[in-house]
């Protein structure tokens, strides 16, 4: 029997079809572990849900079948059975389980490579195996390893750097310009999904205040309040303002009233016609289009005048086709025009990057696998075992050395069965457990009494290999 | 104390090479961008610390010709930098400041070479009240358009790649915009204002006598002086009356920093 396992499908593996009546919000989540808990079927147990994965790693108690046990906890807490083919699924054991679990958190196996949510949402799910009781000894120490390890590859690899979508690449082009988004205006001019995105992911990287344009003035106050009522992008506050790339994920941020990514701030919204775009332009610090309009909507005749006027800088971003905005705008000294073409060459720029630190990541994941594996060795009974009784052997050994010259050769064979008799006294106990561990224990049981008794002794300080 | 005078001499230049490389990583490597570092404020107290001692060893302050003066901005440069360092949390432009400090340093060392304990010759004009209310200024006004060039070319060099779609080495790498508008602006005027005082102090130089005498150096920097006064003038009216864009006051500022330099040095070559 594996001491560790995972199964699971992913994007990888299924369709979004599939993978949504499989996935589980964080409600149906506690509830599956809470399950679990009561029936025992696992001696630790973490989901991992997210919209582009469903995970369960576990540390088998009994025979149970892992997969089985997932889909008719998951078709109780939805109401449903999901239905899925059995193909689509994943399973991996013991280091492969470790280095699946290490590449997830390092976001090398996520849709968009280097992407920074699946840390948290790992961590979330870490979180509700620790509410349920579920998280035991090594899930524990498998978790902080995994946040270890994206940790590293955050901080000693460009994997994450640079906005990987439209929406985002539009933020990195604002905070080229602009260091605080604070105080400035957004202007939407449309409705089209992906301007919508991008003036998210601006109001939530601090710009709190919006003016939406649109054809019909009920369309854009409709638009105006769910842009202000949220959820807004969710944003990391550093140079590159990477934000939420999972539409659900956005949504859940959003609701929850403690979630500790999602901002604070409401904009100030308000709803124009068309007919106010050049008034709105003169006011807004970053407009965002894309209209469905054969023509430019954002003209040359009507906004020459008030750009060329202007000491502060605007970014226009046009990402309809065929373009918003006449292009002998961006010729204007205050006004920086991109269109989708140049967010596209951006976010590539990016990704080819990212790419580039793919072998950097990997071997950090592998070098964290290897540590993990061998201190994963280190908890076996019978190495603790042999390396105690060599421990306790050179401790005795040392003492006779020590005080044996204040004794007589005859009376120095005493001290040797003296201290030989005492130490196997001190052994028995926990030998016994040891080996008692060993026959009957689950892998959990075990290796928390295995850790103990290294602690117990300070075996780790002989071995080293703690991860 | 003469030969300590030539070692220190010496090496400071190397300090500063050494602290171009460290900010040149920060700068390439991104890393530690926004950390505290000992460095620069180290290298700033050596290099004030040597300077006081070549003052006390040759009886006055060594700002009595170009190849002091040149010592004297890369101190200036490297301090009011540290200031801005530590004011801002943000390492990200030290590299081409400290650049600027470590060519001037080294161009003074170079010229300095063998005669830094050896007392100029200098009239009593040069240690006179008059003169020292024209010096100092006129070495604040050096430091602040220094500062102003080097800022202002980094404004261009990110205003252009980003109206060009360019997303090189630097993209990444520069602050943005609007930091960096501010400080080339500031700068520029801070400079403004400290040469208009040089400048004003001139006349009632000439006419405390005490050896200020019109010689074709003299006559070539106020010359200069001038020259760079209404170029910097020119784009002081125009930010405030004529709202120039922050991409023609940076514009201005590297220019008028490439020119006053260039003065500098070539009036330093006029005879006395």
């Amino acid at each position: 029997m594996p001491e560790l396992s995972v199964i699971g499908t992913s994007h990888k593996t299924a369709p979004v079809e599939v993978r949504e009546r499989l996935a589980l919000a964080p409600g149906q989540v506690a509830a599956v572990l809470a399950a679990m808990h009561a029936e025992k079927t696992f001696d630790e147990a973490l989901v991992l849900s997210t919209c582009n994965r469903t995970e369960m790693y576990v540390v088998p108690r009994t025979g149970a079948d892992p997969l089985a046990c997932l889909l008719d906890h998951a078709a109780r807490a939805k109401g449903a059975p999901p239905a899925a083919d059995a193909g689509i699924f994943y399973r991996h054991d013991d280091a492969e389980a470790v280095d699946h679990l290490f590449r997830v958190a390092a976001s090398l196996d996520s849709q968009i490579v280097g992407e920074h949510e699946i840390l948290g949402q790992v961590k979330d799910a870490y979180r509700l195996a620790i509410e349920a009781r579920t998280a035991g000894f090594l899930l524990n120490k498998l978790l902080h390893a995994a946040f270890r390890v994206g940790k590293r590859v955050r901080t000693e690899t460009d994997l994450g750097r640079g906005s990987a979508g439209v929406p985002h690449a539009a933020v990195e082009l604002a905070r080229h310009i602009f260091s605080d988004l604070a105080g400035k205006t957004v202007l939407l001019v449309g409705a089209g999904q992906t301007a919508e995105a991008a003036a998210r992911a601006l109001l939530g990287c601090g710009a709190d205040r919006l003016i939406v344009a649109n054809r019909t003035l009920q369309r854009a106050e409709h638009l105006a309040a769910d842009l202000a009522r949220g959820p807004l992008g969710v944003c990391e506050i550093e140079d590159d303002g990477q934000a939420a790339t999972c539409p659900e994920m956005v949504a859940q941020a959003g609701a929850e009233a403690n979630a500790p990514q999602a901002l604070v701030h409401r904009p100030k919204a308000e709803a124009i016609a068309l007919d106010g775009l050049a008034e709105a332009v003169a006011r807004a610090d970053l407009v965002v289009s894309s209209t469905g309009s054969d023509e430019p909507v954002l003209t040359w005749a009507a906004l020459a005048g008030p750009l060329a006027r202007r000491d502060t800088p605007v970014l226009m971003i046009d990402i309809a086709v065929p373009r918003d905005v006449d292009e002998r705008l961006g010729e204007l000294a205050s006004v920086y025009l991109y269109n989708i073409d140049d967010l596209d060459r951006l976010v590539e720029r990016n990704l080819s990057r990212r790419r580039q630190e793919v072998p950097k990541a990997e071997a950090i994941v592998a070098d964290e696998v290897e540590a993990f594996g061998r201190w994963l060795a280190s908890r076996q009974v019978a190495p603790t075992i042999r390396l105690l009784q060599e421990h306790l052997a050179a401790i005795r050994q040392a003492q006779i050395e020590r005080y044996g010259k204040r004794f007589c050769d005859a009376d120095r064979g005493e001290l040797e069965a003296f201290t030989r008799s005492m130490m196997g006294q001190v052994l028995h106990q926990p030998l016994s457990l040891l080996k008692d561990v060993a026959a009957d224990a689950s892998p959990g049981e075990r290796l928390a009494t295995v850790d103990l008794v290294r602690r117990l002794f300070g075996l780790d300080a002989l071995d080293d290999d703690e991860p | 104390m003469a030969d300590l005078l030539e070692i220190g001499n010496g090496f400071l230049p190397l300090l500063y090479l050494a602290l171009l490389a460290d900010y040149a990583a920060t700068f390439f490597l991104r890393t530690r961008t926004h950390a505290r570092s000992p460095w620069l404020i180290a290298v700033v107290a050596a290099h004030l610390a040597l300077l006081a001692a070549r003052a006390a060893h040759v009886g006055y302050p060594p700002v009595t010709n170009t190849r002091e003066v040149l010592s004297v901005l890369a101190l200036a440069t490297a301090g009011v930098y540290a200031y801005l360092e530590l004011a801002n949390r943000d390492r990200r432009t030290g590299v081409f400041v400290v650049l600027l400090a470590f060519l001037f340093q080294y161009t003074s060392s170079m010229l300095l070479a063998g005669h830094v304990a050896e007392p100029a010759e200098i009239s009593p004009a040069a240690v006179s009240v008059w003169t020292r209310l024209h010096v100092v200024p006129a070495l604040v006004a050096y430091t602040a358009l220094a500062l102003a060039g080097v800022y202002g070319a980094l404004y261009l060099l990110e205003h252009r790649g980003l109206r060009q779609h360019r997303f090189g080495v630097l993209f990444d790498r520069l602050p943005p915009l609007d930091r960096l508008g501010p400080m080339a602006w500031h700068a520029m005027l801070t400079g403004f204002v400290a040469m208009t005082l040089a400048i004003a102090v001139t006349p009632l130089l000439m006419g405390a006598g005490q050896g200020h005498e019109m010689t074709a150096r003299v006559i070539g920097k106020m010359v200069a002086g001038s020259v760079a006064w209404v170029v910097y003038a020119a784009a002081v009216l125009g930010r405030w009356l004529g709202q120039w864009p922050a991409s023609r006051t940076s514009a201005i500022a590297v220019v008028g920093f490439v020119v006053v330099m260039a003065l500098l040095v070539v009036s330093g070559l006029l005879p006395n």
